[in-house]
């Protein structure tokens, strides 16, 4: 790596301020994962399984498709910054009691897309949480279970259809 | 006995770290001073290997080691035949065969490395197919192999000609299943650390940390199994798919070469190009009927691609061409298996092992067969279900069975009557069941155990806090046995399934067992742990009795509390008994799987007992596009006992859309050798817009073999979907039977202008 190549970025992830030297090519991704946000999971890099899904100020994005430096400035969310064990936000807590896990790979991705959607929706029809999660391949569930996660989420949070 | 926690519902016991984002895998694993590891991969389907010059590369700054076939010795391994090597030797088998792998100080120097090795290949004529593969003049794909010819058998049991002779009718066709991978979402990975003393550790997403180092770690490198440690990282999912993994083997081979950590995590193109899908197969089926609509006999012809390399195939094959003759009682059968060598990807094991492709061929024949003999599918079947207390005639015998319970619950779910009755517009409805082994006694076998046994251990050890962990050799993929360990341990000792733990294998650490495959860690891995769990129980009330100053007999454990039956406020929790007891109470339990091991006529017991399923789906059909939906899945499932109701709807609902999934969009797609699902926009799989509601429950047929009554779920939860969704295609379309899958529009639309001419 050489180092005219370099850039400096700050970004803010879950809140905190963290400035790092990033390569023009390397993705938000591989930039969160060097500096230790190891919970933002890598695999097809190629902006097909969500799993890498971060809330990019307020928006959910494949961290794989952006370029660090283009989140100069930005505010980046993590799974761990909607919430951690000790503080399970209803998303997490109802994915934990629903089942709506398994390997446990997606779901950081998922939890990160269900909170982008219940942030724009906050009472989500069981076809706009399909829709909303289109971009989040899990290859254990079925998706039955992750579905009814997010409804009782919306509903814990006071949206939902009962609401 | 009344349960206080087998068969509740149970989040999991890491689901909360796993929602937050904190489980390990192992991309997300510091090593500290690590090398980043890369193979060079053939570009070429099959090619000999003139010259592979590698000096460039071993002199770029920051390389630390650079191997091929120049400088590591020729040691073949294989499960069943040794005809695999680390790296190539005189020639590439596959587009994705590994050539050389490098460890360097990071991504960039490794790939400069590889760019620098020059091979010079001599092009060879791809055997793109098991066909071509049986030409006479076909080339060799392993020159020692004459007619690329990896596996053959012909077995006969019963008077199948007579049967045929005397038979009411007769039916006859071919089916054809795909290439398609396994995908789970983390990309394989391995990180290996050499230590001075000559041993190395292993980290990875594997699902069988004790018998990688068997069957491959310890051949192609040299030494005995337990020079290496092998600690198991969560996976990111596995179906099947990491069991062997050649990651491990290069990363520990970087790690020797350069005494140094590497780390080798396959990119997910990687992954799909050059680890094991699921075994593509033709499959050509004939059976004979009684007026009564009883099966009187079969004859099963099965040719499998078998790819470059065997590895597990050659058993494969043999589950592809025989399983279903368990389910039906089948009088007499004639069976051809062949297993051909081809310059494809080696194909291997996933969730179903090879009873994926079985139960589509058979179960679709069966709805032509129950057509043309003019009766109902359902009923068809229901006359000839096999049924508890049978023997079947490959010898299975069959200790507990729910599978009729299951066909007519989703009879009524789905609406079955009604919807027969429709059919023919565009609507229509379709079932199918199975049945699968559960612990197969020959897994161990062939998995290198030279004693023919098929063994588990474990070991429960309560801690001075009132934590209690489970050591067991069994792997969890990601699937939730581990889980199920910790309530049936849980329901044993009388301790809050929550103070349970239960790591990852090490093998250093763990007792022995085989890991994940064939259904067994419910079965096998839970009788071990149950076995544990109960002399845990019993040291446990021993050293409160000398506590507290009374009998065993008259104590028991409620809560974590270990009380006096007759004054239960006279208590002592199980973390203070442990503490006064040195520190910690364990104790040990193993457990044999039952059955035999079949000897080359394929005849015995092949498992300590058998898991059953039928699934049921209705579809919508575009009569004029060929675009199908699955409007909705009922499913019934008899896994003799439930332990985790959570974890065992989680399996279903997983299963069968991962089922629909491989049967209606998934192909890795192979032209010429060379593949085109390379990535998650060419390889399609269900997204949540596919996935359709799913209806199910459980018939709990109480096997006398397992833990509570319970038997594996896995592999039944997809085994049934593709040809009950190919069932419910052919009903709505009025006759549409797609042979070949997966059932793509043009092939529906195919299929409808076959059926109306």
């Amino acid at each position: 790596m050489s180092e005219r190549d370099m850039r400096e970025i700050r970004l803010r992830v879950n809140g905190k301020e963290e400035t790092l030297a990033a390569r023009g090519e390397e993705t938000l991704l591989r930039a969160l994962r060097r500096i230790g946000y190891v919970e933002v999971k890598l695999s097809c890099e190629g902006g097909d399984c969500g799993a890498c899904a971060v809330l990019l100020d307020g928006a959910a994005v494949n961290a794989c498709l952006v370029f660090a430096a283009q989140a100069d400035g930005a505010e980046v969310v993590t799974v761990r910054g909607i919430g951690t064990e000790e503080d399970l936000h209803p998303i997490q807590a109802q994915l934990v009691e629903k089942g709506g896990v398994q390997c446990g790979f997606c779901t950081p991705g998922i939890v990160v897309a269900a909170k982008a959607l219940l942030d724009e929706n906050p009472a989500p029809t069981r076809e706009e949480i399909r829709r909303g999660l289109a971009g989040n391949l899990c290859r254990c569930t079925g998706y039955k279970k992750i579905f009814e996660a997010v409804e009782a989420a919306a509903r814990q949070m006071g949206g939902g259809e009962d609401a | 006995m009344s349960a206080r926690v087998v068969g509740r519902p149970h989040p999991g016991i890491d689901a909360v770290e796993k929602v937050a984002g904190a489980t390990t895998f192992i991309d997300d694993m510091a090593l500290p001073g690590a090398l980043t590891g890369m193979a060079l991969r053939s570009p070429h389907p099959h090619a000999r290997i003139l010259n592979v010059d590698a000096s460039a590369a071993e002199r770029l700054p920051g390389v630390a080691a650079v191997l091929s076939r120049n400088n590591t010795p020729d040691a073949p391994f294989g499960i069943i035949d040794k005809d695999e090597t680390a790296l190539c030797r005189e020639k590439a088998r596959y587009a994705g065969d590994e050539i050389a792998a490098v460890a360097a100080a990071d991504e960039d120097a490794a790939r400069e490395a590889l760019s620098l090795i020059r091979v010079e290949y001599e092009v060879l004529p791809t055997v793109a197919d098991p066909f071509m593969a049986q030409a006479p003049d076909a080339p060799l794909v392993h020159d020692s192999v004459p007619g690329n010819a990896a596996n053959e058998f012909h077995i006969r049991r019963g008077e199948v000609d007579a049967a045929f002779e005397a038979a009411h009718a007769r039916f006859e066709e071919e089916f054809h299943t795909h290439l398609a991978h396994q995908a789970y979402l983390e990309p394989t990975g391995c990180a290996a650390q050499w230590h001075p003393d000559g041993r190395i550790t292993i980290w990875g997403c594997l699902q069988s940390a004790f018998v990688i180092r068997l069957f491959m770690l310890a051949p192609a490198m040299g030494m005995a199994p337990d020079d290496f440690r092998v600690v198991q990282t969560k996976p990111g999912g596995a179906f099947g798919g990491k069991l062997d993994v050649k990651a491990a083997l290069l990363a520990a081979m970087l790690s020797r070469a350069a005494r140094r950590p590497v780390r080798f995590m396959l990119s997910l193109e990687e992954d799909l190009i050059a680890m094991r899908p699921r075994m593509p197969t033709h499959i050509s089926l004939e059976s004979a009927w009684t007026r009564e609509g009883k099966l009187a006999g079969k004859r099963v012809g099965v040719v499998a691609e078998n790819g470059a390399y065997s590895s597990l195939s050659p058993s494969i094959m043999s589950s592809v061409s025989l399983r279903p003759d368990n389910l039906y009682r089948t009088p007499a059968v004639e069976i051809r298996g062949k297993l051909l060598y081809t310059n494809v990807i080696p194909s291997g094991q996933m969730r179903g092992f090879g009873n994926v492709q079985a139960t589509y061929a058979w179960e679709s024949h069966l709805d032509g067969v129950a057509d043309g003999l003019g009766m109902d599918p359902a009923e068809l079947r229901l006359r000839n279900y096999t049924e508890k207390g049978d023997v079947s005639l490959h010898g299975w015998e069959i200790a507990s069975c729910a599978v009729a319970d299951a066909t007519r619950y989703v009879m009524e779910k789905i609406d079955w009557k009604a919807g027969r009755a429709r059919g023919g517009a565009g609507r229509g409805v379709g079932l199918a069941s199975c049945i699968h082994v559960s612990g197969n006694k020959a897994a161990g076998v062939g998995l290198g155990r030279t004693d023919g046994e098929e063994p588990s251990s474990a070991v429960v050890r309560v801690d001075a806090e009132g934590g209690v962990e489970i050591r067991s050799g069994e792997s969890d993929l990601g699937q939730g046995s581990a889980n199920v360990m910790a309530y049936i341990a849980a329901e044993v000792m009388g301790i809050p399934a929550e103070r349970f733990r239960v790591p990852p294998t090490d093998t250093d650490i763990m007792p022995f067992g085989l890991g994940a495959f064939a259904s067994r860690i419910t079965l096998i891995g839970g009788n071990a742990v149950k076995r544990a769990a109960e002399a845990a129980r019993e040291n446990l009330l021993e050293a409160a009795a000398e506590l507290m100053e009374i009998p065993a007999n008259e104590l028991d454990i409620v809560e974590g509390e270990i009380q006096a039956k007759a004054l239960p406020e006279r208590r002592m929790s199980v973390g203070e008994v442990a503490r006064r007891s040195g520190g910690a109470v364990e104790g040990g339990g193993k457990w044999l799987a039952g059955g035999v091991v079949p000897g080359r006529d394929k005849y015995g017991n092949a498992s300590t007992t058998y898991s059953f399923s039928t699934h049921a789906a209705e579809v919508e059909v575009d009569m004029e596009t060929g675009v199908v939906t699955v409007l909705r899945i009922c499913c019934g499932h008899d896994p003799g006992r439930v332990i985790n109701r959570l974890g065992a709807e989680g399996q279903v609902e997983g299963g069968a859309v991962q089922g629909m999934s491989f049967a209606m969009m998934e192909n890795l797609a192979p032209v010429e050798g060379r593949l085109r699902g390379t990535n998650f926009h060419d390889y399609l799989m269900a997204t949540s817009m596919d996935a359709p509601p799913i209806e199910h429950d459980f018939f709990e047929s109480m096997d006398p073999h397992g833990p509570f009554g319970a038997k594996g779920l896995a592999e039944v939860a997809i085994n049934p979907i593709s040809a009950a969704v190919c069932n419910a295609v052919c009903h709505a379309t009025g006759g549409a039977r797609v042979r070949s899958l997966p059932i793509s529009p043009e092939r529906v639309l195919a299929a409808i202008e076959e059926a109306r001419k």
